[in-house]
């Protein structure tokens, strides 16, 4: 069947008209092709919830690995620590191989 | 393809594009979403358009049925897009004007025979030019076609024979 063959009904179907494109879509389409590197700063993207939760919780193990490396490692205090001010390089050194025993 | 070739795609095609989908998604909104999408998906993928193919009309209400009908998926999941023994259910045409009651009946479609009949009927497309835009053997364009227009004569039975505005109005 062609599609010109019950001009009738196409007569009655042409009485439902729709307005052409409104002005305001011209900007949207040709103004938003030229931000997409607007993207970085404005963009959102739809993460799932699974990816979400093992990312935060990924970022609070990470954080509290962190926080348990800076407690370990202290800074040396003023007792502790070590003045190499008047450290010097050997002057006469004799090396003594001791033998392995057998 | 360069920006005054994109320019010119969509001088030339935006009306079409937007007149189709409104007619499609029964929204004004919708519509303008759909059409923004199918442009950027053209200037996103420009390769992906071959003249040699077809027009550019036909890609592009190609990229918009696409989209419209991911949209008609996405808000009705459960709905088949093509029922092949669907009948339209009748429009109570008390207090409507004519062209609201045949578009009532136009979205009463299911949607590949409602594309089909928006395409010939409003678009004058040639069934080659739907085959191409609806990716469809030319042979399920003609039955969606002839199913749509069963389906409109049978609902708009009681406006073929009658003039005037309005319907059940009295006065």
């Amino acid at each position: 069947m062609e599609p010109k063959d019950d001009p009738q009904l196409r007569a009655m179907l042409r009485e439902w008209q729709v307005e052409n494109a409104p002005a305001s879509l011209d900007a949207r389409v040709l103004g938003a092709r030229r931000l997409r590197w607007r993207f970085l700063l404005t963009g959102s993207m739809r993460v799932p919830v699974p990816v979400a939760l093992a990312f935060a919780a990924a970022l609070i193990l990470m954080g509290v690995a962190l926080a348990r490396q800076q407690r370990v490692v202290t800074a040396p205090t003023a007792e502790t620590a070590i003045n190499l001010a008047d450290f010097q390089p050997v002057q006469d050194m004799k090396v003594r191989i001791i033998g392995v025993r057998q | 393809m360069t920006d005054a070739e994109f320019r010119e795609a969509y001088w030339g095609n935006r009306d079409v594009l937007y007149r189709f989908a409104r007619r499609m998604a029964g929204s004004a909104a919708v519509a303008e979403d759909i059409v923004q999408e199918s442009f950027l998906a053209l200037w996103h993928n420009t390769s992906a358009y071959q003249p040699d193919r077809g027009t550019l009309r036909s890609f592009l209400l190609g990229i918009a049925r696409n989209v419209t009908l991911r949209r008609l998926r996405s808000d009705r999941p459960y709905d088949e897009l093509e029922e092949d023994s669907a009948l339209i259910a009748p429009i109570d045409p008390a207090g409507l004007e004519r062209s609201e009651i045949i578009a009532r009946a136009v979205a009463a479609l299911p949607p590949l025979q409602r594309e089909a009949i928006v395409l010939a009927e409003y678009e004058e497309m040639s069934l080659d030019e739907i085959s191409r835009a609806t990716h469809a053997e030319l042979a399920a364009v003609k039955s969606r076609l002839h199913r749509g227009r069963e389906n409109l004569r049978r609902t708009l039975a009681p406006l073929l024979e009658t003039k005037g505005t309005t319907h059940g109005t009295k006065g």
